[in-house]
């Protein structure tokens, strides 16, 4: 038989394994592997292989997925409060910027009136106004650090 | 004439992964989002054989295959969101599996999984540790599966790969290039040249 048939059988059956065959290929493929004892044999040889590919048994450690689910949990929750914490800080963070913002105004008029009625300097006058609006921020970070200070606590120990 | 054991079927489609489709991906995802625990637990069981031989596939070592496997998870934890329930779960797995053990490479001044082995010179795959070859040698029991398994020692490692997702995972070839993030056409090249090397490798162990 033509050396060009049986490569050509042998390309045709990797090509039925990795992308599959149209049915010209398929008809052609099984007409020779039925002729041809030497590529048939080939071809019983690779399903040989996949077939123990597909059955090389693999004995996973004792408790690994007990293991992994208890500290799948432990992240949950460990993560599930400070991430709840943490929305809730940026939400009531962001709600004294924006009544920051929008009180600005009266807040220096006030300041101006304190000024002027009880004869406050205007350095400290300035200054209060300074802490009007840093204040809060600080606080937050102040938080946040706390927080994740007592997270990496948290994971340390476990 | 012998009687050919070969039969004529197309190439593996991907076959139902003990459950979820279309619209148990959907709930997947959303569980995912969630981050609900008794989800996490119930994926867990169901992929640990799939993964773990995966992993140990790819890294030849198990303690590293074990660390990655728990890593795997806390990643599927906290990236739950990024699933979207359009793919199959067990390809955005391996993928985060895949990235993980790239990652652990690196730690070993490897770059890629190509670097495990030498694409050019063919060269067999290098175990990375001694304990790899006789671990993977337990994996196999049977007499025609021992010699599969010394095959597969001798191939290089992102050859493995691609033959352990396509023949033993039986993902399609779209899956797999997803999983590797590589063209479906270095999917298929690789399966060409994958399963060629482990024909050679069974050819010569067999003489």
């Amino acid at each position: 038989m033509n050396e060009n048939l049986h490569e050509r059988a042998h390309q045709l059956l990797a090509k039925s394994l990795v992308e599959g065959l149209g049915p010209v290929d398929e008809t052609w493929l099984r007409e020779h592997l039925a002729a041809c004892s030497g590529c048939a044999q080939d071809a019983a040889a690779m399903q040989n292989v996949l077939r123990a590919l597909r059955a090389v048994p693999v004995s996973i450690p004792r408790d690994l997925a007990a293991r992994t689910q208890l500290r799948v949990r432990l992240r949950t929750q460990q993560s599930s409060p400070a991430a709840a914490g943490s929305f809730w800080l940026w939400a009531v963070t962001a709600a004294s910027w924006l009544l920051g913002v929008s009180s600005a105004p009266l807040v220096w008029r006030g300041f101006a009136w304190l000024g002027a009625n009880f004869g406050v300097p205007k350095l400290a006058l300035e200054f209060g106004f300074v802490l009007w609006w840093t204040v809060p921020p600080l606080l937050a970070a102040a938080i946040i650090l706390h927080q994740k200070a007592l997270t990496a606590e948290w994971s340390n120990k476990n | 004439m012998s009687t050919p054991a070969f039969t004529l079927t197309a190439a593996p489609q991907p076959l139902l992964f003990a459950g979820f489709m279309t619209d148990d991906t959907q709930a997947l995802a959303t569980g995912l989002r969630q981050r609900d625990p008794d989800l996490l637990d119930r994926l867990i069981e169901q992929y640990q054989q799939r993964l773990y031989r995966y992993l140990l596939f790819l890294t030849g070592n198990p303690p590293l295959a074990e660390d990655l496997f728990q890593e795997t998870w806390i990643r599927v934890l906290e990236r739950g969101s990024q699933y979207n329930g359009k793919s199959k779960f067990e390809s955005w797995l391996f993928a985060i599996a895949r990235n993980l053990v790239i990652d652990a490479s690196r730690r070993k001044k490897i770059s890629s999984l190509e670097d495990l082995g030498d694409q050019e010179s063919n060269t067999p795959y290098d175990p990375p540790d001694e304990r790899a070859a006789s671990v993977l040698q337990m994996l196999v029991s049977r007499e025609n599966e021992q010699s599969v398994q010394l095959s597969l020692l001798k191939i290089p490692a992102y050859y493995r790969e691609v033959l352990l997702l396509r023949f033993s995972e039986e993902l399609g070839l779209e899956e797999i290039a997803g999983v590797m993030a590589t063209p479906v056409s270095t999917v298929k090249s690789r399966l060409y040249r994958g399963l060629a090397a482990l024909k050679t490798a069974m050819t010569e162990g067999a003489a």
